[in-house]
């Protein structure tokens, strides 16, 4: 038996895949890994993930090994290092396969420039699903772990690592995107085409109100020439919806499933994971697609 | 017949349009509709139905675009197919003792009626099940009798009891666990509505009836202790 336990939980992490579904009409978020490029490009160095893929946000948690040794794998920009068994400190890199042993602690000390960072496990953290799913969703409680993780969270990994074989790729181009562009939203037709200028020609700003259910922006008031209180319809991630305050919200991964405010736009799928990686006061642009 | 077409929601996204109205009747047509889609097997993510639209939810663009004729046949053909009854019709118990009956005096003042009164009108009427909505398991229930139509909250409660029975405007609802809300809280229920141990985890499903009857707290309290899973529940309280 292999066992880690987290000594320092970091700020927001969590245990993600690539999503809950069919289950939205009963009120339950896809929920996921907001940023799932990096879990796509952890895949190819860890395959047996198990989607039992720890997430965190600007603060990395530590993890030591308690019990056996453990393969795992980082993705995503940030500062890390391995405090060995023998006091020893060891460098290390994300999207590198790395081998931990009784006593060894990864230390994730902070994503640079960017949000989120992931840890894939070689055959996962021995949780069960949930709803078909591993992914959490703080906010319903729901989830294999239905809560963010807390230092001294214990894991028991069963299977022993597969071979010690240290295994990478290049580091993925995970270019930041500050212009996205959007599709036309279900409530388009309720702005002017005064106010679509402004939200096309103007700058936002990304404000520390943001988290997995959205990103608030400040910026040009856009207000609508209908209202800004729709019947309630279900919603995608990447929608963009404007409250009476004019001050759009980019919906994320845990998203409402029904929502009343109208949606100027919505952001393809890859966009919702580039966006997502913007730290706040990170300014950014919008181009309005016509087709579709 | 209510549809009107079907438009697409970004590069992913279809949105099924009913119009802008809201009614039984439409959202009668709403969730047969989502019952027939549903029953294509399409590859989709998820289908999410509402008062008067159905957003459906796609991997990408390429798989959005291949079923979309599926659904726009199915949508033609569903005119000409009845369908038959899948819903359940519920008699579930309610306290409105006063312990749980938070707000109920803003109703009684509002309408200028006694507690017996709001009791025997929002436990004399069977209820539609909107939709699924707001928090895992919440059922939109309605119409509640013109006599007990009231506003939400000025300002919402931070915690709303688990299992709280409540109305907003025309509609009347079940928390299926502790959350904030803006909902006049009138009663609770004696037992959970949704379950993550289950497959099937939400016991109200769009389109299911239900009827509240009134229970004394020795009665409510009695129910309580059997902790009825969801299969016994559907088993004790629907047909």
């Amino acid at each position: 038996m292999n066992s880690i336990i987290i000594t320092r939980a970091g700020t927001h992490s969590t245990i993600q895949d690539f999503g809950r579904f069919q289950y939205q009409h009963l009120g339950v978020s896809p929920s996921g890994a907001m940023d799932q490029r990096i879990i796509t490009e952890l895949q190819k160095i860890i395959p047996n993930h198990q989607n039992q893929f720890l997430e965190f946000a600007y603060v990395g948690p530590s993890i030591k090994v308690k019990e056996g040794s453990v393969k795992i794998c980082v993705g995503g920009n940030c500062n890390m290092s391995i405090q060995k068994n023998n006091n020893s400190q060891l460098e290390c890199q994300p999207y590198k396969s790395i081998n931990l042993f009784e006593g060894d602690e990864l230390i994730i000390h902070n994503t640079i420039d960017s949000v989120y960072g992931y840890i894939a496990f070689e055959h996962g953290l021995g949780l069960e699903p949930c709803l078909n799913s591993y992914s959490t969703d703080t906010k319903a409680g729901i989830g294999s772990i239905n809560r963010p993780l807390n230092d001294e969270d214990i894991f028991h990994i069963s299977k022993d690592v597969s071979s010690w074989d240290l295994i990478s790729i290049p580091k993925p181009d995970l270019e930041k995107v500050t212009n996205f562009k959007v599709y036309p939203g279900p409530q388009l037709q309720y702005f002017s085409d005064n106010t679509l200028q402004s939200f096309i020609s103007g700058v936002f700003t990304i404000t520390n109100q943001s988290d997995r259910m959205g990103i608030r922006l400040k910026g040009e008031s856009l207000i609508s020439s209908k209202s800004h209180d729709i019947l309630s319809e279900g919603i995608l991630p990447g929608s963009i919806q404007v409250p009476s305050d004019g001050q759009p919200i980019v919906l994320m991964r845990d998203i409402p499933c029904t929502g009343g405010y109208p949606k100027i736009a919505i952001l393809n799928e890859v966009d919702i994971s580039r966006i997502s990686q913007l730290p706040p006061e990170t300014k950014i642009t919008f181009d309005l697609q016509t087709i579709y | 017949m209510y549809f009107k077409g079907i438009n697409s929601y970004g590069d992913r996204g279809l949105v099924l349009d009913f119009g802008n109205e809201t009614s039984k009747s439409i959202s009668q047509e709403v969730n047969e509709a989502f019952l027939n889609i549903s029953n294509l097997n399409l590859q989709s993510l998820n289908i999410v139905p509402s008062f008067n639209k159905i957003v459906v939810i796609f991997e990408n663009s390429k798989i959005r675009d291949q079923n979309k004729d599926k659904i726009s046949m199915e949508m033609r053909d569903t005119n000409s197919q009845t369908n038959k009854k899948v819903t359940k019709t519920w008699e579930i118990p309610a306290c409105y003792n006063e312990d749980f009956a938070l707000d109920i005096k803003i109703i009684q003042k509002l309408h200028q009626i006694t507690k017996e009164e709001v009791i025997n009108l929002h436990s004399s009427v069977r209820y539609y099940t909107y939709y699924i909505g707001f928090m895992p398991g919440f059922p939109y229930l309605g119409d509640v009798p013109s006599q007990l139509i009231t506003p939400r909250l000025a300002t919402p409660r931070v915690k709303i009891p688990a299992r709280s029975i409540g109305i907003a405007k025309n509609h009347t609802c079940i928390y299926p666990k502790v959350s904030p809300g803006g909902w006049n809280i009138i009663g609770q229920i004696p037992f959970d509505i949704f379950d993550l141990q289950s497959s099937y985890p939400s016991l109200f499903l769009p389109g299911d009836e239900v009827k509240f009857y009134s229970v004394s707290l020795s009665e409510f309290e009695k129910i309580r202790k059997y902790n009825f899973s969801l299969n016994e529940l559907i088993k004790e309280y629907s047909s």
